[in-house]
Formats: C-alpha cells, sequence, structure tokens
C-alpha cells in the first residue's frame, strides 16, 4: 500500500454467523478519483461499507485509509472521512439544518457556516428549516451527503447514493462527485446502478460473493468490453464472420439468433472503422453499424458465476459464455 | 460538551419530553384537583389517612413529590429506553460512530442530558403539583396557612436531589435495557416489564427486591408505601430488615453508575450492522 492510495483493504474478511460476507476483499482506491464500488445485492458492498467506517470488525485482514492504517480504535482516521451508510438516518422531529448541527456537534470540529455551505451544495437551503418527517426520500438522501460532506472529508464513502433521487438531483450529484474529485477529494461510491457508475466514476472494482473479481480504470474495463454491431444482408453473414474473424480472436465474433443479418463483434469502438474497412475489403457493404461499450454485460458476466473469472481476474468466462451462438 | 449540548437540545425539541412531562403532570394534577373536588369522598381504607392530606400544606410538598416520584418512576424507564432505543432504530448513532465519534462518550454524554431533563422535569412537575394542590385546597376549602411552612420549604432542597438520582437512576435503567435490546419498542416494552415485574416480585421475595432499582428509588427518598409512590409499580416494600435511606441512595447510585457503564460498554464493542 502507498501514500498515493486512498484507500486499500487487503484480505480483508467478515463473516455473520456461518455466512461469508466478505472473503479476502482486496480493494486500491487512488487518491481523487471517482471508484464505483459494483456489485449484486447482497455482494458485500454495505458489510464493506460498515467495516471502513468503523461500525463493525473484521475477522482478518487489514484496511489502509488516507495512507494509514485503519481499525475500529482508530476513529480519528474517520475525521478526514465522510461517510453514508445505507439509508440516511436522522432525527424525525428535527429539520435539516438541526439534524445537521446535532451531527455537527459529533466528531471533528466542523467550520462555522459549514452547515449553510453543505445545504446550498445539496440544494436543501430553501427547506432546511423544514421538520425531516416532512422530507421526501429524495430529500432525506440529499440530506444525508450534505451530512457526509459536513466535514471536508478527503475521502467520501457514499452508499447507494442515488437512490430516491430524482434525475435532475441525480444529475446534480454528479456534477458535485465529479467537482470533489477534480479538486483531489476520493469519492468511494457503492451502488448498483451501473449506467449511473459508468457515467460518474474513474474506477470500478466489481465484488461478487464477497470477493473482488475485477477492478480498474473504467477506460480499460469498457475498452475489454466493446462491441461493434455489424448487419449485412443475411445470405452475407458466414462470408462476413469469416472475414472478420481475421480482426479479433476466435470466438470474438457472433452471430445474432434474435436478430438474423446481425453480427456482434467484441472490440474496443474505436475500431469501427476498421471493422467497416474490412467487411468492405471483402465486398460486403454493411446496411448498419453500431459501436458501444457494455458495463451491462461485464457486470453479468463477473457476478452471476464468479467462478468463470480465471484467479488472475482475466475473462476466462465471458468467452466461455458466448460459445452458442459462436460462427468463428 | 459540544454533545452534551446537543444532547439537550435534541431532548429538548423531542416531543416524547413533552408527551412524557405532561403525562405525569397532566395526571398529577388531574388526581390532586379530582380528590379536592370530591371533598375526600369514597375513601375505602386503602389509600393514606385523609385524602385531602395532599391538598393540605405543608404534609402536601412531601405526598406530591412522592407521587412524582412513584409514577415519575415508570415513566423515566419509559423516557431513558425511548431515548437510547431511538439512536439505534433511527440508526443515528451509526451516523456519528461513522464520522468518528466516540461510541461510549456518546451513550454517556446523551444520558446526561436525559439526567438534566429528567431533574427539570420533576421541578416543573413539583411546581404544577403544588399549584394544583393550592388550586385544589381552595376548592375544598382547606386552609394554605402552612404553605409557607419554613421546615417543610428547608427539607425540599435535599428530597429533590434524593428524588432526581432515584428518577435519573430509574432512566438510566431504560437506557441501558434499550440499548443492550438495540430496539426503542423493545427496550420500552422490557423496561415496563422490569417496573411491574419486579413490583410483583416484591410480593414474594421482599428481602432481595429490596435491592432491585426500583425498590430502591422509593427507599433512597423515603416515600416507601406513600401516597401514590412506592418503587416497583407501585408494590410496597416489605423486607423483614429495610434498608436505610442513606445505604439506599447508595445503592441507587450503584445501579445509575453500573446501568450508564453497561450501556457504553455494550456500545462501545457492539456490531452496528442496522
Amino acid at each position: 500500500m502507498t501514500a498515493e492510495l486512498a484507500l486499500a483493504t487487503r484480505a480483508l474478511s467478515k463473516s455473520y454467523g456461518s455466512r461469508r460476507a466478505l472473503d479476502g476483499l482486496d480493494l486500491t482506491v487512488p487518491t481523487g478519483v471517482v471508484y464505483g464500488f459494483l456489485g449484486p445485492n447482497g455482494a458485500g458492498k454495505t458489510t464493506t461499507m460498515r467495516l471502513l467506517t468503523g461500525l463493525l470488525r473484521p475477522d482478518s485482514g487489514t484496511i489502509e485509509m488516507l495512507g494509514r492504517p485503519f481499525s475500529r480504535s482508530d476513529r480519528h482516521r474517520l475525521f478526514d472521512v465522510g461517510a453514508l451508510v445505507e439509508s440516511p438516518s436522522f432525527y424525525p422531529y428535527l429539520s435539516g439544518k438541526e439534524n445537521l448541527r446535532a451531527l455537527a456537534s459529533a466528531g471533528p470540529r466542523t467550520p462555522r457556516g459549514r452547515i449553510d455551505e453543505v445545504l446550498e451544495i445539496v440544494g436543501l437551503r430553501d427547506r432546511a428549516s423544514d421538520k425531516v418527517s416532512r422530507y421526501s426520500l429524495g430529500m432525506k438522501q440529499r440530506l444525508g451527503i450534505a451530512g457526509a460532506l459536513l466535514g471536508d472529508p478527503q475521502l467520501l464513502l457514499l452508499d447507494e447514493p442515488a437512490n430516491g433521487l430524482d434525475p435532475a438531483g441525480i444529475v446534480a450529484m454528479r456534477e458535485t462527485l465529479r467537482h470533489l474529485a477534480a479538486i483531489g477529494k476520493t469519492v468511494f461510491v457503492s451502488s448498483h446502478l451501473l449506467a449511473e457508475v459508468q457515467q460518474l466514476a474513474d474506477v470500478v472494482g466489481i465484488i461478487a460473493a464477497g470477493r473482488l473479481v475485477r477492478e480498474g480504470s473504467m477506460k480499460e474495463l469498457l475498452a475489454g468490453e466493446g462491441i461493434v454491431r455489424v448487419r449485412v444482408a443475411a445470405q452475407q453473414v458466414a462470408a462476413a464472420a469469416a472475414a472478420l474473424a481475421g480482426l479479433v480472436p476466435a470466438g470474438h465474433v457472433v452471430q445474432s439468433t434474435a436478430e438474423p443479418g446481425w453480427l456482434t463483434v467484441q472490440i474496443a469502438p474505436d475500431r469501427t472503422a476498421e471493422v467497416n474497412r474490412t467487411l468492405a475489403n471483402a465486398s460486403i457493404y454493411a446496411s448498419g453499424l453500431e459501436s458501444g461499450n457494455d458495463l451491462e454485460e461485464l457486470f453479468l458476466s463477473l457476478t452471476q458465476d464468479p467462478s468463470a473469472v480465471d484467479p488472475d481476474g482475466t475473462f476466462a468466462g465471458l468467452a466461455k459464455r458466448q460459445t452458442p451462438t459462436e460462427v468463428h | 460538551m459540544r454533545l452534551f449540548v446537543s444532547g439537550l437540545r435534541k431532548l429538548a425539541r423531542r416531543p416524547a419530553t413533552y408527551v412524557t412531562f405532561g403525562l405525569l403532570a397532566g395526571l398529577l394534577a388531574l388526581i390532586i384537583v379530582a380528590v379536592a373536588a370530591s371533598g375526600g369522598r369514597g375513601q375505602n381504607g386503602n389509600g393514606p389517612a385523609d385524602p385531602l392530606a395532599i391538598v393540605t400544606f405543608p404534609g402536601a410538598y412531601d405526598l406530591i413529590l412522592s407521587f412524582i416520584l412513584g409514577l415519575g418512576g415508570l415513566f423515566a424507564v419509559v423516557y431513558g429506553a425511548a431515548i437510547a432505543g431511538s439512536e439505534w432504530t433511527w440508526g443515528t448513532l451509526k451516523t456519528v460512530v461513522a464520522r468518528g465519534e466516540s461510541r461510549s462518550r456518546y451513550v454517556v454524554a446523551t444520558f446526561a442530558a436525559i439526567a438534566v431533563v429528567a431533574g427539570v422535569g420533576l421541578l416543573a412537575s413539583f411546581g404544577i403539583g403544588v399549584v394544583a394542590a393550592a388550586l385544589g385546597a381552595t376548592i375544598a376549602k382547606v386552609p394554605l396557612d402552612g404553605i409557607g411552612n419554613a421546615d417543610a420549604l428547608g427539607r425540599l432542597p435535599e428530597h429533590f436531589l434524593r428524588g432526581w438520582a432515584a428518577i435519573v437512576m430509574e432512566g438510566s435503567i431504560g437506557f441501558a435495557i434499550a440499548t443492550l435490546a438495540r430496539s426503542q419498542l423493545a427496550g420500552i416494552g422490557a423496561g415496563i416489564a422490569f417496573y411491574f415485574g419486579e413490583g410483583f416480585a416484591s410480593l414474594f421475595l421482599p428481602d432481595v427486591v429490596k435491592y432491585l432499582p426500583f425498590n430502591l428509588a422509593s427507599t433512597a427518598v423515603g416515600s416507601g408505601g406513600g401516597f401514590g409512590g412506592g418503587g416497583g409499580g407501585g408494590g410496597a416494600p416489605v423486607a423483614s430488615t429495610p434498608l436505610s435511606a442513606d445505604f439506599a441512595l447508595l445503592l441507587v447510585a450503584a445501579w445509575l453508575i453500573g446501568s450508564v457503564v453497561v450501556a457504553a460498554g455494550f456500545t462501545e464493542r457492539a456490531e452496528i450492522t442496522g
């Protein structure tokens, strides 16, 4: 672990009775990025959050936070961390502002005026005097994020922050988090909303059954998951597949059974022109071309069957799953 | 100090504070006025020798305090449990722990705020009780000559302090139970059960129950078996060798400290999953 890392876990494990929630989790979160922590329900995301905030004690493994080891007894480490764990928790009979004032009385000292600042950031200034019991789910979520921002933290841990937010709220939250990363803070966001993470995160870690199954920059991950879809005349599908087979490894050209004439090529989207040229060189002219990245495909392939992933984290399992419709 | 002040501010805004206080003061005033209005009719031999004693000063001072401490014990348990339990039920404890706050310090500060609010509630209830008794005396045409009795007024501070200690200790029992239960509802339910269970047990095991919190509270303030008073759900302790008020006060302090230590220790070690 190095000082450039905002957060790192090594072999982190936690069990609830006989159920193993985390099984040797290794996370590496660089400083100054938005890190998307993805996983299906029950994968161990919230348990990880609880361990990172000292709510739980790990069975084994280590946590390093902002360059120093962290355990439950090092609560002062959390002074530089803002957290929203699970659903936001407030006193329903107090106003939003009073709740933040109560929260500010705990932990590190909060500068005067900071409460108004964070209320402004999350767009709750106008409703700050309303009782929290009258807040909508989205407003409570915003207030939770405001609470996490209260101490101007170096590291922000947010568990499903988009829960309950309307589209405008999601966009605003995304901009806020991107801004925080841009000024050097680290944002660790746990979520199962793939599209949201795809737009927000610089680095992604995918967890399944308590283990990290993939971690890397979003760009790298999606480059590996790039696809180009090509539509050709039905009688030219076999010839097109044969021509494209020279571009990509075996098994990376797949004929769609649902949509006759469509071929899917697993290739980086920026090589779309190359795909088109290859077909043209074979005197096959595409009537349709689509390119993109598929985080969902990656997510599903990794989380539905973790055993399909090689120990080194490569995508052996993904190619195996596509063989039924493989033509080359 | 920040936590303590914040705790006070939270309790001052909390509906449970006013509901608890309102119920206690309202019942007290209602009963006093009703007794006075009925002129002491309907006496069945189970109550005090003279029902109008509660509106007859200076004796009314002791009886009002005794009533508050008797019924207030139950309310204190419920209040303590409600405050501690809500920290778990609402998840607010989780939020402050994730902010890096010391768990045990938070628990102690929260309880200290409860102790102060209980003291204020005790004073306010007593004030309302005295006003109600004066009103009742007027209704029942009982003279108010003794209201300024210097001797009775001189004894009040000590009674207040003993009563405050007793009420705070009873609150700490509810506080600790709800903390162990990690739940507001479970804490309140278990606290009430404990209160009445102790009262019931005192019928069969008075020499054991005299060391238990609610009986000790009554003994410490010298209100055992008094008007509306008595601990453990109103059951009067009939131990073969009753404890002295001073020794009982010592044990009250032990229960109080023990309960807060248990609550703080449990919270310190607990895995917060909710």
